[in-house]
């Protein structure tokens, strides 16, 4: 376990610096002048010139990209070229909503997704199973966008059971939970549906596996045969989709904190793409990169305890 | 059977759902009146909301139009334009001089204090303007005070200004938000850009960072204390959700509504919209160094062949009519240049386009991707095509946009300009004069008459010698058909109808000053 730990370490600070190589070159060479942007539309050529003198922007770019890559080294993600702020201080108030938001969603992903799953695989062919069949093809298909929109005008403006939007309370509060409810539905319906998809599957295989049949026959009740016997087994592919979902969510989900106007990561880099704030850029998608192999490792480590078959020595 | 009554329950909240969204539209627009009332009218706080997040609060360091907005409220300039009249009218400045038309002699009110308890003088002015033109600072409208040679603090209320040439928009330029005074203590102790010092209305609280801005009232306003004690500035990126939220209440005041908001804001019983002519300006720009767009019977052609009557009743009242380049509420503006322009004329259209062999014609019209320049597209292509003109059109992200016009990368394109001097002059100049080709002039024209034109309008510190050249300016403009003015802009706002007393500058700005809330 701890040479998994150790060599995923190593893996990702190859991968971080490939990243940022990567990240670095797309924004060098996308159209777009971070100067000019910041000048606005009124600025003359001198205004502009000295902009981009100051940020150091006429240095070659193997100069700027080695300046940049030092910091890092150095725990130093540079200064927003637009507001001046430090990237990492600004990544940093934007996360724990996005945190709070990713934990929400996966949350209410996994509860759905879960139980519908495995009532439609007990249910195969059903009228259980085909309305979980049409509320997962249906959670996939709607836009979030549409979606968060529709459930903003019932619950916030018609019914006023819910705030509109925002998060400025703290996760346990009332308030706070509050501000959670349409976002983490919004956003996690995609994913429940997947995992939906994925446990029915899973499940649908595993009881058919002779050591359910085995329980049956030992006389246990049906109950602990399901939840007990099948689903431990029936949980590794899940764990991965699940992980996997999770992973994409603390990415920032910028289409579901536009609509709520959640001032997360997502947002964030958005933002900074269309400013060609190039620092900001490279520091959210450092941190997105670093989280989503950070999830994908301890849910590697999960297997483990699930699966006591799996070992990593 | 539990999970079937479970599983059976959730499938009908489903469909609840789903039957609900279905009626949702409908019923959200008879809902807004009452929630208004249960949300403490006496309170005196107001909050904003603005789709984008300001870039900083320095006047100096700054060039948008949302950091704009709420360095308004916290800082004042030497001059301000009157929005009624647009007349321009000391604030902090108590009167002004030009002994020669090189040398501004200003001078400054009494009595008035920053928000950190230092006094606002000479000293201050000279500061806040020799940092703005220090090419060390990098300010993004350094340019502002471009024409300026010196400022000399003459006593302390007396600023003594020299410029290199005569500079007739002097006032305008001092008017306007780049160039608001800032203390020079709290600058040289702290970050302006994140906690501000002016000697406005209202004080700073607090900034987080793509969240809101805080800001309470200034007791010590030199005007006397405004009404409002607290004023939130909100980021809600998303205008359907600051509607929503201008419905239930959360927030009471949006700007620059969109013209497809429109007829759901009007049918919101708890909302007043506002709208006002303003400055800004669109138009359809020619890519001046290709062929044939550098052709006056083309441009000619192409501006007889666009319905702008057509287009602005599509903005449903949010835009202006005018054929002249200056707009109504510009200063330098004169009605009569308005019959100057090639008006709508299929006909004519038509014989230029088969006279010249334009017929068939391919042009690439380049758009950034906004709404209202998508539109400007969409119904100029259609008029053109009528004409026999085949315009493609390429749409992309405003920052690639601006890369790719610099470049000269298409043949025709739209524009806009805010006009937040509402000075003739800084529209031309920056604009159309062969000095910024490049950068602000994004269509290439150069035109030497023309330019001597501008030049003279800038150069003169008499307002009426000021007026008559840039009539011939705009004139010129027109009859060269160097642009197709598309519209002029109307500036809104919509605003709860407990808020009373906002009055929204023709330049899209405003103060909360004598804003209050019953």
């Amino acid at each position: 376990m701890a040479g998994l730990i150790v060599r995923r370490f190593f893996q990702l600070i190859l991968l971080l610096i490939g990243i940022s190589f990567l990240v670095f070159t797309s924004m060098y060479i996308a159209p777009g002048d971070p100067a000019a942007i910041i000048a606005g539309p009124t600025a003359t050529k001198s205004d502009i010139d000295a902009i981009r003198e100051d940020l150091g922007l006429n240095d070659p770019f193997l100069v700027q990209y080695v300046r940049y890559i030092s910091g890092v080294l150095h725990g130093d993600l540079g200064y927003s070229y637009q507001t001046k702020q430090p990237v990492w201080e600004a990544i940093m108030t934007r996360f724990p909503n996005t945190l709070n938001l990713a934990i929400a969603s996966i949350m209410v992903a996994v509860i759905i997704g879960v139980v519908a799953g495995i009532i439609s695989a007990i249910r195969q062919n059903s009228w259980l199973d085909v309305s979980s069949t049409v509320f997962a093809l249906a959670g996939i298909s709607i836009p979030n966008f549409w979606l968060g929109t529709v459930l903003i005008l019932i619950f916030a403006v018609n019914l006023q059971i819910l705030p509109v939007g925002g998060l400025d309370h703290p996760f346990y509060t009332v308030e706070g939970m509050k501000q959670l409810i349409l976002p983490a539905i919004t956003l996690g319906t995609g994913s429940a549906a997947m995992i939906a998809r994925m446990s029915r599957s899973s499940m649908l295989e595993v009881i058919r596996a002779d050591f359910i049949r085995t329980a049956r026959a030992k006389g246990l009740k049906e109950r602990t045969v399901i939840w007990v016997h099948a689903l431990r087994n029936a949980m590794i592919p899940v764990i991965t989709v699940i992980g996997l979902n999770f992973g994409f969510l603390l990415g920032g989900t910028i289409i579901t904190e536009q609509v709520f106007a959640i001032n997360g990561v997502g947002r964030l880099m958005v933002q900074a793409i269309a400013a060609r704030d190039f620092p900001m850029v490279q520091g959210s998608v450092l941190l997105v990169a670093t989280l989503f192999v950070l999830v994908n490792l301890i849910v590697d480590i999960i297997y483990v305890f699930i699966d006591p078959r799996i070992s990593y020595d | 059977m539990k999970k079937k009554h479970f599983f059976s329950m959730l499938v009908f909240l489903f469909m609840i759902s789903a039957v609900l969204a279905g009626c949702g539209g409908k019923s959200a627009s008879n809902s807004g009146g009452s929630s208004s009332q249960g949300k403490g009218n006496a309170a005196q706080e107001l909050t904003y909301a603005t789709t984008s997040d300001v870039v900083g609060l320095s006047p100096i360091l700054t060039n948008d139009s949302v950091s704009a907005a709420v360095i308004n409220q916290i800082y004042e300039t030497l001059f301000v334009r009157d929005p009624k009249t647009m007349e321009i009218v000391p604030h902090l400045a108590e009167s002004y001089e030009t002994p020669d038309d090189k040398t501004w002699v200003i001078k400054l009110k009494k009595g008035i204090k920053f928000h950190d308890g230092t006094d606002f003088n000479a000293e201050a002015v000279k500061y806040t303007f020799d940092k703005l033109r220090d090419p060390k600072t990098a300010a993004p409208r350094a340019s502002l005070l471009e024409p300026v040679e010196s400022v000399e603090v003459k006593d302390d209320y007396t600023v003594v200004i020299k410029t290199k040439y005569p500079y007739g928009p002097m006032l305008a330029a001092l008017c306007h938000t780049n160039a608001a005074i800032v203390s020079p203590t709290a600058d040289q102790k702290q970050d302006l850009m994140k906690q501000p010092v002016g000697t406005g209305p209202f004080k700073f609280v607090e900034w987080v960072p793509g969240d809101h801005i805080t800001l309470e009232k200034n007791e010590q306003y030199w005007q006397g204390a405004p009404k409002l004690n607290k004023v939130t500035i909100k980021v809600v990126p998303e205008v359907t959700t600051a509607i929503s939220m201008l419905q239930t209440g959360d927030v009471q005041f949006i700007d620059n509504v969109p013209a497809e908001q429109l007829s759901r804001l009007q049918s919101m019983k708890n909302v007043d919209l506002i709208k006002k002519e303003g400055t800004p300006v669109y138009y359809l720009g020619f890519n001046m160094k290709k062929a044939p767009m550098n052709e006056l019977a083309f441009r000619q052609a192409v501006s007889y062949a666009i319905n702008k009557e057509e287009y602005v009743k599509q903005l449903k009242g949010l835009g202006i009519q005018s054929n002249s380049v200056i707009g109504p509420k510009v200063f330098g503006y004169n009605e009569a240049s308005e019959n100057v322009a090639y008006s709508y004329d299929p006909e004519k259209a038509k014989q230029l386009i088969k006279e010249n062999g334009y017929k068939g014609v391919k042009v690439k019209m380049l758009v950034a991707n906004t709404a209202n320049y998508m539109k400007m597209a969409e119904v100029v292509q259609a008029q053109l095509k009528e004409a026999g003109i085949n315009a493609e059109i390429e749409s992309m992200e405003w920052g690639t946009f601006l890369d790719a016009v610099k470049q000269g990368k298409y043949d025709l394109t739209f524009l806009g300009w805010a006009n937040s001097t509402a000075d003739g002059s800084e529209l031309l100049y920056p604009n159309f004069h062969s000095d910024n080709v490049g950068t602000s002039n994004r269509i290439f024209y150069s035109n030497p008459a023309f330019d001597k034109l501008v030049e003279e309008s800038r150069t003169n510190i008499d307002p009426e010698v000021r007026k008559q050249k840039l009539k011939e300016a705009n004139e010129f403009l027109l009859k060269d058909a160097a642009v197709v003015v598309m519209n002029h802009g109307v500036v809104t706002a919509a605003v709860d109808k407990s808020v009373k007393g906002l009055e929204i500058d023709p330049t899209g700005q405003w103060s909360l000053y004598h804003v209050y809330r019953e």
